[in-house]
């Protein structure tokens, strides 16, 4: 026995959740060849099947491209610093992919390490995350090669599933989950219907040694010369996580504030001297594996990817963590 | 035809007339196809052709990573080729040192690519050397502007509400930039920090104040490749930008980006028969 919900009723309870205040975010077709999680205005944006997967993550929920820290203002030769407010408004994360919720776990040591992050940690415990089961993978896709799967629960308070019939299997996580659909769901009898997962197509083990001994190797060189040095992919990347921090302002006032920032770009690593440790492109997409596969996982005991394949779709050269470890694999020039 | 172009680029290899081909791969039927850099003779099976080679190539020839590879090759489509008329036109570019090879073009994309539908330079026509014919001729009667002139149509209140609402999207991960083969700044005007210029944040303020700057520093100079809608992550139509200043180019100085390499570039001359009406 199985307490499910109808796509009709999950449409209807996005509006009660809407009318209660909450912030919704799911799947939404924003233009025809575009569909990303973005807020919902009424149940009947949410877009359930039919696609892979949106092409951003749901990390800039809890961690946005952009937030005042903190405010500045000159008063005559005083300076008054004013406290940014911290967002606390309920949010559900509705119908994420399970490789976007299994990112939210792996980020949280991080905001929480040497400092805590208040934003951070406040968004978090006021999301709620619905994950929904894939239906469908494309070549892009890895989640199998990095310890996940279609219906992995690592980060959802609740996962659907569907049963093929216009409905959803609710399984619950935890109590937050629980609580979310408690009343909304009704038992059947009915069992959640899903493809496997794309195949596996490297060994993390593998790569890690690969990263450990061969640092200087040329297969850095050839096999990321394509790289054009945007940030298509760590923008859009549901781990990546790096930012920086900016004043804007002027003579009056202003504020400090934490936006992204990306390894692939050439400035990351400027120093003020003028020297840059990464010079090249081929260092900086080395940065990227070696953080994702070696460094985070040394700190943190958690591989810094969770295999959806955004970087590869959405970069304009195909050039994508899959792309470049499946290089390594084979030996191949990709 | 894929023979020929790889007949051509492995002789220039292994005459070691250049050192390097810029040119496009793929790992396998139905992959995406994508940028590759072939410095072997032997390696020349990597390079094919067919309508998925969206990429501009040119954009390879601002890398330090690519300049350090030695002369190059490059394969160019028709409209790639308009963006090596303005590099050279602008003095970042010396045409002996780079080995161009056209490639005659029916469009990509299927449906066709919008930039295609419009398309009156199919077969390159400054290259070193063209491979390929065309299979039908230049339909030259199809208007450019219509996707612009129906976006002008509406109000200044509901354009500026759709691009509220299109720039509200950037992440600012500048795709669009590092895509251009005309953004070539070694520092561009948005990385600069001591003062900033221009706010770095993906806020409404800091995406108009990149997505115009952009624009303006085209204007006049964007051959209209598209890349950088076609790299865009989020959907913005940064095509129809560009297409509003490559109108009042044309019609205001009948001037077109990379059409001319005899015309003086828009920017960088000036003729007392310039018009000014379009000021103010």
């Amino acid at each position: 026995m199985s307490e499910v919900i109808s796509t009709t009723d999950l449409r209807q309870l996005v509006g009660d959740w809407l009318s209660q205040g909450k912030r919704v975010v799911g799947p939404r077709q924003v233009k025809p060849d575009l569909i990303l999680y973005e807020p919902l205005v009424n149940g009947e944006q949410l877009l359930l099947d039919g696609f892979v997967r949106p092409s951003n993550s749901i990390k800039e929920f809890v961690f946005p491209r952009h937030e005042s820290v903190y405010a500045y203002l000159f008063q005559g030769k005083e300076l008054d610093l004013v406290d940014a407010e911290v967002p606390f408004r309920e949010q559900v994360l509705l119908a994420a992919r399970p490789c976007d919720a299994a990112a939210l776990p792996i980020l949280d040591p991080l905001f929480n390490w040497d400092y805590e992050d208040e934003f951070y940690n406040t968004r978090r415990r006021t999301t709620t995350v619905v994950s929904l089961a894939c239906l469908a993978h494309d070549d892009a896709c890895f989640c199998t090669s990095v310890g996940l799967g279609p219906a992995e629960t690592r980060g959802s308070d609740a996962i659907l599933l569907s049963t093929g019939d216009d409905e959803f299997v609710v399984q619950p996580v935890n109590e937050k989950g629980r609580a979310l659909f408690s009343g909304h769901t009704r038992g059947s009898a009915a069992e959640p219907t899903f493809p496997p997962g794309p195949k596996k197509k490297f060994k993390p083990g593998h790569v890690q040694t690969f990263l450990r001994e061969q640092f200087e190797s040329s297969f850095w060189q050839e096999q990321t010369l394509r790289c054009l040095g945007c940030g298509a992919c760590a923008y859009t990347c549901p781990t990546c996580h790096c930012f920086d921090i900016v004043d804007e302002g002027n003579a009056t006032g202003g504020i400090r504030a934490k936006n992204w920032d990306s390894c692939q770009f050439s400035m990351f690593t400027l120093h003020a001297s003028g020297h840059n440790p990464r010079n090249v492109q081929a260092q900086r997409q080395r940065q990227r594996l070696l953080h994702k596969f070696l460094v985070y996982p040394e700190k943190f005991g958690k591989i810094l990817c969770t295999g959806c394949g955004n970087c590869t779709r959405n970069c304009p050269v195909s050039l994508g963590v899959l792309s470049v470890l499946e290089a390594l694999g084979t030996g191949q020039s990709i | 035809m894929i023979e020929s172009l790889r007949k051509i680029c492995r002789d220039l290899l292994q005459s070691n007339e250049v050192q390097v081909v810029i040119g496009y791969g793929q790992s396998g039927p139905g992959k995406p196809v994508h940028p590759v850099f072939v410095r072997r003779p032997e390696d020349i099976h990597q390079l094919v052709w067919n309508e998925h080679c969206y990429t501009n190539l040119v954009a390879y020839l601002k890398r330090k990573e690519v300049q350090s590879l030695g002369k190059a090759a490059i394969i160019v489509k028709g409209c790639d080729e308009r963006a090596l008329v303005v590099l050279e036109k602008e003095s970042q570019l010396e045409r002996k040192n780079l080995h161009v090879i056209g490639v005659a073009c029916e469009g990509m994309g299927e449906p066709r690519l919008r930039k295609c539908q419009t398309c009156k330079v199919r077969l390159p026509r400054f290259a070193n050397e063209v491979v390929g014919q065309m299979a039908s001729a230049v339909d030259d009667s199809r208007p450019r502007w219509n996707e612009l002139e129906e976006f002008l149509k509406q109000s200044p209140a509901e354009r500026m509400a759709y691009w509220v609402e299109e720039l509200g999207r950037c992440l600012k991960c500048y795709a669009c930039r590092q895509v251009c083969p005309l953004c070539y700044c070694e520092r561009c005007l948005v990385d600069k920090n001591r003062p900033t210029c221009i706010n770095t944040s993906a806020t409404p303020k800091g995406n108009f104040a990149w997505h115009i700057t952009r624009a303006f520093h085209l204007a006049g100079r964007c051959v209209g490749c598209d890349e950088c809608t076609r790299a865009c992550p989020v959907g913005i139509d940064l095509r129809l930008l560009n297409q509003s200043l490559a109108r009042a180019a044309e019609e205001q100085f009948n001037y077109r980006a990379g059409m001319d390499p005899q015309a003086e570039i828009l920017l960088g001359s000036y003729s007392l028969q310039d018009k000014e009406s379009f000021i103010g």
